[in-house]
């Protein structure tokens, strides 16, 4: 296997955590941090919750422990400006590396990587797009992250929690939760950590100001799991008046210089109109723009987010894993959890033994290009020589790209085409009275399904069918269907999974164009398009594959024998 | 008469250089149109009928009808490939369906 660094991309919590577990682990590491500084947004914290210790302490100690490494590279004010795969299972990245001194030019950085961990975090959303809260119009109207430089020895106004703009005292604040998310119009999603951030900040205030009167309009409080005790403790310590339902609009009153904001308490129905000193919008998060990285697959959001729940870190570009909350929107303790993961993932590929992957037969293979560009993991790409070549390393053993070769020289070693052509050959020896059916199962749900099924019905009312295990559904070459409809079995069925739930994200779509593309073709030979059909079964659905395997019989008694026969 | 290219079904082999029924042309007729990338004869008239490209498309996108003197519209000749076999289905202008499938390989 090619040997390369890991790279990791980004050098917030996320970032370090990542590096610094695999520089422990002996690999070679390199950390591109886009601005000239560690920490990225923890950094910037008063106190991160549960235990309310200073952020400062664990970064510390990660850059300590990173940078004690001969083998870790960190890299400060770099950008990345391009990933190429080159050879099979090394990526070549290009880094843009600026200087502190303003007069000199930029470097460029080449690294091979092995592997690359997206770990470039989120951008907070831009308050200002919701005009009626009057951020950056208003003065003391202030988000959540300044909030917290607030409180910060190092911060604008020296750690002394007053009125950022006039110094005056702060007396009652407010804060704005679901600032952007939650609203069609802004963010969909809930981003999940805000309502913690504001308990945290209530807390901060209450400890640091005797007179203060807190405010909370919101939405609907989510503190999963444990935070909600801090929830509790927050409510029951400290009483912060919480109205549920979202400002309407904030006004600036010049004469009292304060705050004036109108809500509708949705629990009472009654408008609330309050006067503060100090507003704080909760903005939710927005996934990072990275342009360099070619076919990942994004969530609906634009998140980094893999298959989840099996492999959430793994991106399906093989070798390129998400952490933090380019993979969606998280607090820190998410963060660490996620970029230990995106390390486990990444050991795991280090380290793990070949699996079966596909062969190719340069001899008939013309260069078409199908097979890099059908696979879902770019783990066939066109080689120097200018023929496929597929790593080990980044092969998932689907035999997508076999099932798409129009000249069948990919082979995955157990699944390939002689395996099929025998199944038929002794299928066309037997003679069975009913319809003959091949069935083709894909091996993650289906075929443990037709498992069940055949023990469940000791094989009665399965005769004539042929099952043919296949990794994945969109492993099935056309040839092989076409095989079977030409040498005269009279039907062909494809099981899968389900479109959504595909373990490899495109077989079974893949699989249903190729036979939309078949039927067109079977109804001008006039043979009856029926005679291929595909489903989708998941692994408990036993009861629904029988089902399927008599409606489709049932039809093909009606058609009457294949006029290859 | 000319291939005719179902333009739906047609990938243009996804955009690569060169298609697959280009590649297999032997009078060198077939292309990809710049604009939407879908394969086309460029020279109908050149064409000899040889099913070349019919039998190459992955995706059965190409049909090609049969001359004037074999039998008018809607007489047809389609091939199928398989791993091994290969099949033809002959449709007269009287709608009669012949087919034929045998080995064409072995390894």
């Amino acid at each position: 296997m090619a040997k390369g660094k890991i790279l990791v991309v980004g050098g917030g919590i996320a970032g370090l955590t990542a590096a610094e577990k695999l520089a422990r682990a002996g690999v070679a590491v390199a950390l591109a941090e886009k601005s000239p500084y560690l920490g990225g947004r923890v950094a910037r914290l008063h106190r991160y919750y549960p235990r309310m210790c200073p952020p400062r302490c664990g970064l510390e100690v990660l850059i300590k422990s990173l940078s004690r490494f001969s083998h870790a590279e960190i890299h400060l004010i770099t950008e990345v400006t391009g990933v190429q795969r080159s050879i099979p299972g090394l990526y070549t990245v290009t880094l843009q590396k600026k200087s502190t001194d303003l007069n000199q030019q930029a470097e460029e950085l080449v690294i091979d990587a092995q592997g690359i961990i997206i770990a470039a975090g989120a951008d907070l959303y831009n308050a200002s797009l919701i005009k009626e809260y009057g951020y950056g119009r208003l003065p003391g109207v202030i988000t959540s992250m300044e909030m917290e430089s607030l409180f910060r020895p190092e911060g604008p106004t020296g750690g002394l929690p007053v009125h950022p703009v006039t110094g005056g005292p702060l007396r009652r604040v407010a804060f704005i939760q679901c600032v952007g998310s939650r609203n069609k119009n802004h963010l969909p999603y809930c981003s999940g950590y805000c309502c913690t951030v504001t308990l945290k900040q209530v807390q901060y205030l209450h400890q640091s100001l005797k007179d203060i009167r807190t405010w909370i309009f919101y939405q609907d409080i989510r503190t999963p799991g444990s935070k909600e005790e801090y929830y509790r403790h927050v409510r029951e310590e400290y009483r912060p008046v919480f109205i549920r339902g979202l400002p309407s609009s904030v006004e600036f009153k010049a004469d009292s210089n304060e705050l004036l904001l109108k809500s509708e308490d949705t629990l009472s129905k009654k408008r609330v109109t309050g006067s503060f000193d100090l507003v704080v919008l909760a903005t939710g998060m927005v996934p990072p723009a990275l342009t360099h990285f070619y076919g990942i697959e994004k969530d609906t959001f634009g998140f980094f987010s893999g298959h989840t729940p099996c492999e959430p870190s793994e991106l399906r570009r093989s070798g390129i894993w998400a952490a933090g909350c380019s993979q969606s929107p998280m607090d820190a303790g998410d963060s660490v959890k996620s970029a230990l993961a995106a390390v486990t993932q990444c050991l795991v590929k280090l380290q793990q033994q070949p699996s079966v992957y596909p062969e190719i037969n340069t001899k008939k293979c013309d260069r078409c290009g199908r097979c890099v560009k059908e696979c879902a993991y770019g783990a066939c790409i066109m080689g120097s020589d200018g023929y496929p070549a597929v790593d080990p390393g980044d092969c998932r053993s689907c035999g997508i790209c076999q099932g798409g070769c129009p000249l069948l020289c990919i082979n995955l070693p157990g699944y390939g085409g002689k395996k099929i052509e025998e199944i038929v050959d002794r299928a066309l020896s037997e003679s069975s009275p009913g319809p003959s059916i091949l069935l083709f199962l894909c091996g993650n749900d289906t075929y443990p399904a037709w498992i069940k099924l055949v023990t469940q019905v000791n094989g009665r009312g399965l005769e004539g069918i042929i099952p043919c295990s296949v990794p994945c559904i969109g492993a099935v070459n056309a040839a092989w269907i076409n095989e079977a409809l030409i040498s005269g079995l009279d039907g062909v069925m494809l099981a899968g999974c389900h479109p959504d739930q595909c373990h490899h994200a495109v077989g079974t779509s893949l699989a249903a164009t190729r036979l939309e593309n078949l039927k067109e073709t079977l109804s001008r030979m006039r043979l009856e398009p029926e005679r291929v059909c595909l489903t989708g079964i998941t692994i408990d659905e036993s009861a629904k594959l029988l089902e399927e395997i008599e409606k489709f019989r049932t039809l093909l008694e009606k058609l009457g024998p294949n006029p290859f026969k | 008469m000319p291939p005719k290219v179902d333009q739906q079904k047609c990938d243009g082999c996804k955009g690569e250089k060169e298609a697959l029924c280009e590649a297999i042309c032997p009078g060198d007729l077939m292309y990809l149109k710049e604009d939407s990338l879908k394969a086309d004869c460029r020279s109908p008239r050149d064409c000899w009928d040889c099913m070349s490209c019919v039998k190459a498309c992955p995706q059965g996108a190409i049909e090609t009808r049969l001359p004037y003197q074999l039998g008018y519209y809607p007489a047809k000749l389609i091939p199928l490939l398989g791993s091994k076999r290969v099949s033809w289905t002959c449709i007269g202008q009287d709608e009669k369906v012949e087919r034929f499938s045998y080995k064409n390989r072995n390894d």
